[in-house]
């Protein structure tokens, strides 16, 4: 997008995020469904190969690394389907997105 | 307190703004505001179950007659008749209601703001839209009686480098203004909302739709600040009309 303030470390989910996360967002939604995710935990490879998400995504998912998921186009809202399926901490997704140790992301940041 | 006054005023239908958390909606339609006419909601599974709540019964015909009202004034939400709700609406009335057994004590009027992908609405359509809502209830026939919860979180950010952002001072300066003066809220854009609270704190603009509905003059009868939830600021101001 041309016409918005750049807010410094801070992606905000638009047009052109929307169209490079697409499948990796359709995907996680996709988890909402029981029957979903007990296809995804029966078979991962088989349940990714149906969402057309490339390699690097694919590795991203598989890896379970949320800041690369970001990065390539996921929004946290969607792809925090996944860590309902493989339970992840939120404090240690955001910790992941800063590039911090997850107990320091939690003093440092939320003052915990 | 917000459950005493409650049990207090007995109101009849609580119109609940608030943002759905990419699981109602997905990204194939998105609607900047929609507005529910539904007899019943169900809590939606956002990847763990549906929560273990009651659903939650509509007031479809408040709901009609504000989607009737709005596009009389040029204001044209998406219009929903079969949807289930997320924990934007759940946890609100858990707030302000408890956890009933078997039945929430009100109807809800839900509606939805697009608050996760750009163009998301300014500030200031979301106190015009507060502005339509007042209208809806005074025309609305009958004496029911409306909780409006404007709902979002304060600062917060989940997404980015900044990822962890908490904004306290902003916060409390929010929940001390929002009643005696909200213009400087309603005045900003949605960059600063983006700055001042976070990528995800921008929700709060929300609370603009239920501050637009009210008088100039309000009474703030409860304040309540705690930071931080998960990686959220969570407050809660209930005020009347003056």
């Amino acid at each position: 997008m041309t016409d918005r303030r750049e807010i410094p470390d801070t992606p905000l989910f638009d047009r052109d995020v929307n169209r490079q996360g697409y499948a990796l967002n359709k995907f996680a939604m996709s988890l909402g469904r029981p029957d979903n995710r007990a296809a995804y935990k029966a078979d991962e490879d088989a349940y990714l190969a149906r969402f057309g998400l490339g390699p690097a995504t694919t590795a991203a998912v598989k890896a379970r690394d949320y800041a690369e998921m970001v990065r390539l186009g996921g929004n946290l809202f969607f792809i925090l389907k996944i860590s309902a399926v493989d339970p992840t901490p939120i404090t240690a997704i955001g910790a992941a997105q800063v590039g911090m140790d997850h107990d320091r992301f939690l003093k440092e940041r939320l003052g915990k | 307190m917000p459950q005493q006054w409650m049990r207090d005023h007995k109101p009849d239908i609580a119109v609940v703004i608030f943002n759905d958390h990419g699981n109602s909606f997905f990204l194939d339609r998105v609607p900047t505001f929609a507005v529910g006419v539904a007899d019943s909601y169900k809590p939606v599974d956002e990847g763990w179950g549906p929560r273990a709540i009651p659903d939650f019964d509509g007031a479809a015909d408040l709901g009609w007659h504000f989607a009737d009202r709005l596009v009389e004034r040029h204001f044209d939400p998406l219009i929903c008749r079969e949807i289930e709700v997320d924990h934007g609406l759940q946890v609100p009335m858990e707030l302000f209601c408890g956890r009933p057994a078997e039945r929430w004590p009100v109807k809800v009027l839900p509606i939805w703001v697009n608050t996760i992908q750009f163009p998301i609405p300014t500030p200031q359509r979301c106190w015009d839209m507060g502005v339509m809502l007042r209208e809806a209830i005074e025309s609305f026939p009958g004496d029911d009686r409306v909780v409006i919860m404007g709902t979002g979180g304060l600062s917060h950010q989940l997404q980015g480098r900044r990822a962890g952002f908490l904004n306290p001072a902003a916060d409390r300066d929010w929940l001390a203004t929002i009643g005696p003066d909200p213009d400087r809220w309603r005045g900003m854009n949605r960059e600063d909302y983006v700055e001042t609270f976070g990528s995800e704190g921008a929700e709060l603009m929300m609370w603009l739709v239920m501050r637009g509905a009210m008088n100039r003059e309000v009474r703030t009868l409860h304040t309540h600040y705690h930071v931080p939830a998960s990686m959220t600021g969570a407050g809660c101001v209930v005020m009347e009309n003056a």
